[in-house]
């Protein structure tokens, strides 16, 4: 349909994409960086009174409603349309339509046509209806439509106009209306602050920061995203008030227009449906081979043009798996729901599979790889640092909790601190519990809570006399308690704010429960300790206390908070407390397995670099030993414009140099950096990075969970949202959502995915063998003139019938080896279905089964009296209603309807026999490269399949009545075992080819030898050449050295382009990056697998 | 420049000059896929023919292994006319003339003379029963004769035309050979009775049947097969249709009675019975 639009209005085409391109772009706001009048002559409107009603009407005539534009939803019917013609279908459509047409032709031309074309068409047609239902079903049930966009539009907004205040419909809401709003509310359209009260306002759904931040009139940074003096359409009001102008509204909000963008965007074919897709093109060309070459054959042998034809369409639509179409889509149905139980939601049936073929993830950092919540990380107490336990289940490491100094900084957080649990939460533990507070002091709490117990008894105790909340000049908060023992009249002063801040209040130090003096010493170890914390991307708080003399504030001393009558210097400080959203528990672990896969995982936040590269370390995607140029440049002091780019393998990207980036030099950073970090990046960034990872030929899975995120989720192959945490519109921009917000379950959704790819690859493989013995016996009645094998309605009982579940059982089959350790396929290399598979089941296996059909064929046809030698060239007669006394080899005679029974009791035995040697093929295609031995036979599907296919075909063959039904008849009990030594030999057969791949991994006869040189005048050509085991042993023990890799004999050379790999033979995959290649040979060879060969640069 | 990157690949991909490879592979690598299945579709044909072998040793060369199929012996007339159809017109003989040669033809091996060569004279009503002492095959069996002058008027000897000329004409009729089968018990021969069906049945008219009453008789039963009774004739009865109404389809239906044939199936039209359709035109 898109297509067809576009192409009849290419401009409506081009101007749309022109559209994305701007949208692409970042934020077009200036009015953050122009003063309150400048922003006011911008809309016509006055600071104190606002708009008139007179221009607000116009404005909102000329801008239209303050609203988003829904985005264009697809009708239910085009999406049971694409259900019903997408993909797969298309083939057994076009398969019914030749039916009809080749009956049609015999309509026309014959007196009795024979039924079967017309059969078959309707038997098409109902199995593409009755998948197409189910699949549609089956989608619709996982994704519910959610017009989340609507749902965010506030209701409701109070405007200042004509200086009067008016609460009106936020759809009404103009640019340049002065607004207000308080906590609790929702920003109308995006704001340009004029004056603030303790604003505060959650940015995380555009942002990703997970704390909120405060607003005021000031503009403190050029970028509109990071400014203050900003206030986003639908984000929320936390805490205080705010007055400001409306500069956007409606879609030309920071918000719509990534809803825009998001709605625009095409998620492209996923990799599933291009392996379908390639699958189709192979057959129809292994079908219209077929079809053209009898056809020719056909009419050479004297049949007439129309009956050639019918034989073309016969051939052709003989080659349509019927059952094939069902079976992916209950094997994809059936992952689904295995993931499901895993908590991945697939919400697009072929979404099952993408994640397996995943390349490259790029994970958001805030709420998938954290927990999204402030925890205390590090503490310094007594000169040193202590870590505290950051795990979700309190599993990890505790610190020395006797010293006294801990107990006076326990004292301080647990007093100077404003967050209180809810109520009503007794029974959670701790760290499960809500609270009302900000972020950092939050942490706090629940840390003093888990290490000293109840916080609110402390309180109590020491109860608060006097307070200075937190503001941004003072930088610090304090208050005043009673202290704990009631003899003691002395105040005890708490204080907690920015270190430095504090630092320099203090005179004295606690160590070790001593107040020491404050000495040069000293500060330069809490300097060290300062920058240490801050270096690792966690938010330090200084804290100190003071109690106070009792003659200078004796007891019932008024304290004024506003006008400060009492001493806030010379006080002791006590230590540090650092705080960071912590990875998740899982992540550290999901991410190595991920690496261990062979997917690259790069990490795509809005936060700060330095968090956001502590938390790339800590969980792993910049591992250990891997250093950025920044790194290498401190640790070997030198600039960090002499330190080589290519020495470095992990890196960490800043927005705004994102920004200033060409696309090359973005291929550049992403091909050759195996660990990237983007941090401060935009939604719009977040999808030029998508955009580049998959420019490089990679399969790029998104996660994330907030708005900002949902245009990169759209984009990627897919996208996964996380279920708890995630916003609405995420959920609906992805293919999947994490139920569990658990970034280990995308593991569970890579194996899945691999384990699924695989096992389509042996259910193809097995119904697709079938064919072979489905079209041979068509070919040989034209061809040499016998009667007809095998008929069309008992190739429809073995293709919807008795193949159908063996072919899915095999969706149960246990991986083969270890998926996790090997290299993501290449979605250009390793299809689906490819002519290997095509050869083996068509030329091979189905060329077996074709001939135990056959024998059984002749056994019957001789064991009643039609020998082979008469059988050639019988066909006219034997057809012929006429003809009633033809003779058979021991002179009988037969009639028309006699010989028929004989005829479909052959039918019936041909497809006893397909059973029988399907016993076999499904046995050998469990696995693809381990024997049946080693695999076993655990698959308790797959065993019900054998046992019901065979009872299925004793049914149709035994059941009274069938001979009229389906014009199947008994067999005979001999009958049964024709094809049993066919049977043997297809799985004697494929044992021995699967030896020979065992002892040969390299799939060639000889024993494998590879090699791999360089060119040194150019890296894109390289050259394969044998060498034998022991160099490759020699390689691994790094013996191997570059005059044994260059001197020897080239085989043949390859040239690669700047993408891809080539693959040398079946396990041994050669991946090129231009600077760095890297040999990956198969798990079975585990202590050879994975080595990276540099090349030297040119 | 994407457009002429595919491009060149899919001309590189049918035949690369570089790397000298033919849709994806090197000559040598298309002969060694060829060499391998030329081997190996030689050891299935090979193994096909073991079994086929093996199978046809297991067979009997003069009785097939299962006859029950044939369990009501089939019909079939002669001429046997366009699809079951004989129509003809009296005053045009080029309608006709080929009816009289395929009775011809056929009655050809039923000459006396030809009979009395090759088969022996046996004793009427009764079985001609040829059995085997053991494993030592009574070979080969000997045949009775069924002479054509058997068939009297329809024997074509007087009357040339067979009466079609007349309008008048003889239809032929057999019974499918079964090995094996004794289509009567007590000596009561099975006889050949035609009708006509439903509304046609007053304008059959006078039929009459050679040899008399139409029977087969018992000695030429029971059939040996052709390798073990190469001389074999098989029975025939003529009708004779002595009125019939001109110019009008009319359905005849012989059927054979006998106490010992069951009826065929109802989706068999030929077995132990056999329809045709009679119309002989007058008028130019």
């Amino acid at each position: 349909m898109g297509d067809k639009d576009g192409k009849s209005s290419p401009s409506k085409k081009n101007k749309k994409g022109k559209d994305m391109d701007e949208l692409k772009k970042e934020v077009p706001i200036t009015e953050h960086k122009m003063s309150i009048e400048e922003c006011c002559r911008k809309f016509n409107t006055d600071i104190v009174q606002g708009l008139t009603n007179a221009k607000a009407a116009e404005f909102l005539i000329r801008d239209g409603p303050n609203c988003l534009t829904p985005p264009p939803t697809t009708p239910e019917w085009i999406k049971f349309c694409r259900q019903l013609f997408g993909g797969f279908s298309i083939l057994l459509w076009t398969g019914a339509i030749l039916c009809f047409l080749a009956y049609a032709i015999q309509a026309a031309t014959e007196d009795e046509p024979a039924g079967d074309n017309l059969y078959l068409g309707i038997v098409l047609s109902v199995v593409v209806v009755v998948t197409g239902c189910f699949s549609y079903f089956q989608e619709a049930k996982s994704s519910k439509i959610m017009e989340s966009f609507k749902n965010m539009v506030p209701q409701q907004a109070l405007v200042i106009r004509e200086g009067e205040k008016m609460t009106i419909n936020a759809e009404e809401v103009v640019a340049g209306d002065l607004v207000e709003v308080k906590g609790g509310d929702r920003i109308p359209a995006d704001l340009r602050v004029v004056s603030a009260h303790g604003c505060k306002v959650d940015n995380s759904s555009l942002t990703g920061e997970s704390e909120p931040q405060s607003r005021s009139p000031d503009c403190t940074h050029d970028n509109p995203l990071e400014t203050r003096n900003v206030a986003f359409f639908s984000t929320n009001c936390v805490e205080g008030t705010a007055r400001g102008i409306v500069v956007c509204t409606g879609d030309r909000t920071v918000m719509g227009r990534i809803a825009t963008l998001t709605s625009g965007l095409e998620s492209g074919k996923t990799p599933i449906a291009k392996e379908i897709e390639h699958f189709i093109h192979l057959i129809t060309g292994v079908a219209v081979f077929l079809g053209i070459t009898f056809f020719i054959l056909a009419v050479c042998l004297g049949y007439t043009w129309l009956e050639a034809v019918i034989f073309l369409i016969g051939i052709i639509v003989a080659n349509v798996p019927e059952g094939l179409l069902a079976t992916v889509t209950v094997c994809l149905t059936l992952t689904a729901k295995r993931m499901a139980k895993k908590n991945c939601l697939v919400k697009n049936l072929e979404a099952v599979e993408t994640l397996g073929s995943t390349s490259t993830i790029c994970s958001d950092k805030t709420g998938t790889l954290t927990q999204n919540r402030m925890t205390v990380a590090h503490m310094w107490f007594d000169n040193q640092i202590h870590e505290a336990d950051t795990t979700e289940d309190q599993s990890g490491a505790s610190f020395d909790k006797t010293s006294a100094s801990w107990a006076a900084l326990a004292r301080v957080a647990a007093l100077c601190n404003r967050a209180v649990f809810k109520a009503g939460q007794d029974q959670l533990p701790i760290l499960k519990r809500d609270t009302a507070g900000d972020a950092s002091e939050s942490a706090l709490l629940k840390c003093i809570e888990l290490s000293c117990g109840s916080v609110k008894q402390i309180r109590e105790k020491n109860k608060k006399v006097a307070e200075i909340p937190f503001n941004s000049t003072n930088k610090y908060q304090l208050s005043v308690h009673e202290t704990e023992d009631p003899n003691d009249n002395r105040y005890l002063l708490v204080m907690k704010g920015a270190p430095e801040r504090i630092l320099d209040r203090c005179t004295t130090i606690i160590i070790q429960g001593k107040e020491q003096p404050m000495d040069e010493e000293m500060k330069e170890s809490f300097q060290n300790a300062y920058m240490e914390l801050g270096g690792l991307g966690e938010r330090v708080l200084g804290f100190c206390h003071l109690l106070m003399p009792e003659d200078q504030y004796p007891k019932g001393f008024a304290f004024d908070c506003d006008d400060v009558n009492f001493t806030t210097e010379s006080l002791c400080f006590v230590g540090l407390m650092s705080m960071i959203d912590p990875p998740r528990a899982a992540v550290p672990d999901a991410v190595g397995k991920c690496r261990s896969a062979g997917i690259k995982v790069i990490m795509v936040t809005g936060d700060h670099p330095i968090t956001a590269k502590a938390i790339a370390k800590g969980v792993g995607i910049i591992s250990e030993g891997n250093e950025t140029v920044e790194d290498i440049a401190s640790r070997l002091n030198i600039p960090v414009s002499q330190v080589n780019p290519r020495d470095a393998k992990a890196c960490v990207i800043h927005g705004t140099d994102l920004k200033e980036l060409s696309q090359d030099q973005m291929d550049d950073i992403l091909r050759n950096h195996t660990e990237i970090v983007f941090a401060r990046t935009s939604p719009q960034q977040k999808l030029i990075i998508v955009e580049g990872c998959q420019r490089l030929g990679a399969i790029v899975a998104v996660t994330g969970d907030g708005v900002n995120d949902s245009p990169a989720l759209k984009k990627a192959d897919i996208g996964v949202a996380m279920g708890i945490s995630g916003s609405d519109v995420s959920k609906q921009a992805a293919d999947m959502i994490l139920l569990d917000d658990n970034f280990a379950s995308i593991v569970t959704g890579v194996e899945e995915g691999r384990l699924i790819f695989d096992n389509l690859k042996k259910s193809i493989a097995y119904t697709l063998t079938s064919n072979i013995p489905e079209i041979t016996p068509f070919l040989l009645f034209i061809i040499v003139n016998i009667p007809l094998p095998l008929g069309t309605i008992t190739i429809l009982c073995i293709d919807l019938g008795t193949d159908m579940v063996p072919a899915i059982s095999l969706a149960y089959e246990a991986a083969e080896s270890d998926i996790m350790k090997r290299q993501p396929r290449n979605p250009t290399r390793d299809k689906l279905v490819n002519e290997r598979l095509i050869s083996i089941a068509y030329g091979q296996i189905g060329m077996i089964q074709a001939l135990g059909g056959f024998f059984s064929y002749f056994v019957i046809l001789a064991e009643n009296g039609f020998l082979p030698s008469i059988l050639v060239g019988i066909r006219l007669n034997w057809d012929d209603r006429a003809c009633n006394d033809l003779e058979d080899s021991y002179g009988q005679q037969w009639t028309y309807e006699q010989r028929k029974i004989v005829e479909f009791t052959c039918h019936t035995a041909f497809f006893v026999s397909i059973v029988v040697v399907q016993w076999a093929d499904v046995i050998v295609c469990k696995t693809r490269r381990n024997s049946v031995f080693q695999q076993g036979m655990k698959n308790k599907i797959l065993i019900f399949g054998l046992f019901e296919e065979t009872a299925l075909a004793a049914f149709l063959s035994y059941t009274p009545g069938m001979d009229v039904a389906l014009r199947m008849f008994p067999l005979k009990p001999s009958w049964w075992f024709c094809a049993v030594p066919y049977s043997v030999l297809i799985f004697v057969y494929d044992e021995i080819r699967k030896l020979l791949i065992r002892r040969n991994p390299g799939g060639k006869w000889l024993s494998l030898s590879l090699c791999i040189t360089f060119r040194p005048e150019s890296c894109h050509e390289i050259c394969i050449c044998n060498f034998t085991h022991k160099s490759l042993i020699d390689t691994k023990t790094r013996k191997l050295s570059n005059a044994s890799l260059f001197s020897s004999p080239t085989l043949s050379s390859y040239r690669l382009g700047g993408k891809g790999d080539i693959l040398l033979s079946d396990g041994y995959r050669l991946y090129s990056y231009p600077y760095i290649f890297h040999l990956f040979l198969p798990p079975f060879i585990p202590s050879l697998a994975r080595h990276v060969f540099r090349c030297p640069t040119p | 420049m994407a457009k002429d990157a595919e491009k060149s690949t899919w001309k590189d991909f049918i035949w690369n000059s570089r790397t000298r490879e033919f849709c994806g592979r090197t000559g040598s690598s298309w002969g060694l896929i060829l060499l391998f299945y030329l081997v190996f579709y030689i050891f299935l044909a090979g193994m096909f023919c073991l079994t086929m072998y093996v199978m046809l040793q297991t067979l009997d060369d003069y009785k097939p292994t299962w006859q029950d199929r044939l369990g009501t012996p089939g019909m079939m007339i002669r001429p046997r006319g366009q699809a079951m159809e004989i129509s003809y017109n009296t005053t045009n003989t080029e309608t006709w003339d080929m009816y009289i040669k395929t009775l011809d033809n056929f009655l050809s091996p039923y000459n006396n003379s030809l009979q009395a060569e090759k088969n022996e004279e046996c004793t009427p009503d009764q079985y001609f029963i040829q059995a085997d002492s053991g494993d030592v095959k009574n070979n080969p069996k000997r045949s009775c004769q069924f002479n054509r002058t058997f068939l009297e008027k329809c024997s074509g000897l007087d009357d040339h035309t067979y009466g079609y000329q007349a309008g008048k004409p003889c239809i032929i009729i057999k019974l499918n050979r079964v090995i094996g089968m004794l289509p009567g018990k007590d000596g009561q021969a099975p006889f050949v009775t035609c009708g006509a069906k439903k509304e046609d049945s007053d304008k059959i008219g006078e039929v009459e049947y050679y040899p008399e009453n139409g029977t087969f008789n018992l000695m030429y039963y029971p059939y040996y097969g052709k390798k073990a009774q190469v001389n074999y004739s098989q029975p025939l009865v003529a009708i004779k249709f002595l009125n019939i109404t001109l110019n009008e389809d009319i359905n005849i239906e012989c059927r054979i009675i006998s106490n010992n044939i069951p009826p065929g199936s109802v989706r068999d039209k030929f077995a132990g019975k056999v329809s045709f359709k009679l119309r002989i035109n007058t008028k130019g």
